[in-house]
């Protein structure tokens, strides 16, 4: 894109691009240290997880105050507009990403070692799956990529069943077992967090198609089948 | 959906002298819209809105070429008696021009040299729908004799538009309405173009993108004399198809 005449309009729209890099990367990083703190039950770790949750929020505040500016000192239109108005919505997206990943952190203080290691790897496998989502899809933001935000709108199937596989594998444990069912109760909303993180991913897929084209991605969400994520 | 077209024109060229001022614009304007025309100066906005009443006529060396109809009629044909065109496409400056006269005579003058007015009252009545319909009436019923070049900016303005429609036109041409005036002013002149396309079909050369963007169903925008995109409104201001348009509506045009 070719640089605007009033130079610090484009200056502008950079700082604001940085800004949702930068929060896109804090947010993906708390995905992956919340779920460690989950797989290895690491209370000191995960305590650290919930503190670093407000630099996002700030991250979120600092978008909203310079999209607001750009809105009344450059009027932006067309793609500038498009820029302008995406940021808001995928800094809303990774702010809530945020929450769910401190949330993830916060319930994993409560799991105990009756947590095997089938339930585990099934809870891991989602989350690389969900981090792989979150990471392409700022990709697809910083490259202005619509096929990378097609790649992650249609992964999200693919994670939905994942998680169903974590949860029923979960559910299984509580009725095998006698003891637990809080601990694994904490785990089952662990993993519905990381299926909404997935969604989330899927909503900035969305949000960057949309900037980047001008147009919305054709048809329906693709959704996983009957199961215990989607509720039938 | 579109209105039906009012006007159509077909590889309009418009040449001042030797120097080609239009290149080959096909455009349409939809009956009772406001069609907004953009781009930077020198581009050929106005000249194109100008070919719209015959006003170039009145330039020498201007010579129009192509087709250029309203309601299926040839406007550039020998048999048009461009007083009668004139009279059907109303016009509105850049500079609020009202006649060195009273409030009440500038808008009495079309009618009365038109022969529109069957007698004084029903004279009385055009002068007070007219200002009415330009959102005047209320701030200058009480002065009707005092002369039109006492009101501000912007009630010299929406004086030129009462004047414009008091000999009933079916399209108005504005050309840059409103820039001598403030943003109250301007406001006022919005809303009026906002209610009189209900009446009549209105085309505005503007350099105000958010003007046109208030106030216009569909948006062509000018570039060194051609049409380079025509679409909605909504689209030229949201996704424009053509670079050369993005890159003037955002401020990227070197």
């Amino acid at each position: 894109m070719s640089e605007h005449i009033v130079k610090s309009y484009d200056e502008q729209l950079n700082i604001l691009k940085n800004t949702i890099a930068k929060m896109g990367s804090l947010a993906e990083k708390q995905i992956k240290d919340a779920t460690e703190a989950a797989i290895k039950q690491d209370q000191e770790f995960a305590d650290k997880i919930v503190g670093k949750d407000d630099r996002i929020d700030d991250l979120e505040k600092s978008i909203e105050e310079q999209v607001v500016n750009l809105l009344t000192m450059r009027q932006p239109l067309a793609i500038d507009l498009r820029e302008t108005v995406s940021a808001m919505k995928i800094s809303s997206d990774l702010e809530r990403i945020g929450d769910l990943s401190k949330n993830i952190a916060k319930r994993s203080r409560h799991l105990d070692k009756n947590i095997g290691h089938e339930i585990n790897k099934n809870f891991s496998l989602v989350s690389e799956k969900v981090q792989k989502s979150v990471k392409i899809v700022l990709d697809a933001f910083l490259n202005r990529d619509t096929k990378l935000a097609e790649q992650v709108w249609n992964a999200d199937q693919e994670i939905d069943r994942l998680v169903d596989i974590c949860m029923n594998s979960i559910l299984k444990c509580i009725e095998e077992k006698k003891d637990g069912a809080a601990a694994f109760s904490q785990l089952m909303f662990m993993s519905k967090n990381l299926e909404r993180i997935g969604d989330h991913a899927t909503n900035i897929a969305e949000t960057v198609y949309f900037l980047v084209s001008g147009k919305y991605i054709e048809g329906d969400r693709p959704k996983g089948e009957s199961g215990i994520v989607s509720g039938q | 959906m579109s209105n039906k077209n009012k006007i159509t024109a077909k590889q309009v060229s418009v040449f001042y002298g030797s120097k080609q001022a239009l290149f080959d614009v096909d455009l349409n304007i939809a009956e009772k819209e406001v069609t907004a025309l953009i781009g930077p100066s020198g581009c050929g906005k106005s000249t194109f809105i100008r070919c719209l009443n015959r006003m170039n006529d009145v330039i020498d060396i201007c010579k129009v070429e192509g087709n250029i109809e309203i309601d299926g009629q040839d406007i550039y044909d020998n048999s048009v008696d461009v007083v009668q065109l004139r009279e059907k496409v109303g016009m509105v400056f850049q500079k609020p021009n009202p006649f060195p006269k009273s409030i009440y005579e500038n808008i009495s003058y079309g009618p009365n040299i038109h022969g529109i007015a069957k007698d004084k009252t029903h004279m009385d009545e055009i002068v007070e729908t007219s200002l009415k319909r330009a959102a005047l009436w209320d701030e200058v019923k009480d002065r009707l004799d005092q002369p039109g070049t006492g009101l501000s900016g912007g009630q010299q303005q929406r004086l030129c538009i009462a004047r414009a429609i008091s000999i009933n036109p079916e399209v108005i041409l504005m050309d840059e309405p409103c820039s001598a005036l403030d943003p109250i002013a301007t406001a006022k002149i919005e809303t009026l173009i906002d209610e009189l396309k209900s009446l009549y079909t209105i085309a505005i050369v503007t350099h105000s993108m958010a003007q046109a963007a208030r106030v216009s169903q569909h948006t062509g925008f000018f570039h060194l004399g051609k049409l380079i995109e025509f679409d909605s409104t909504e689209k030229i201001f949201k996704n424009p198809e053509d670079k050369m348009t993005q890159d003037y509506i955002t401020g990227r045009f070197g």
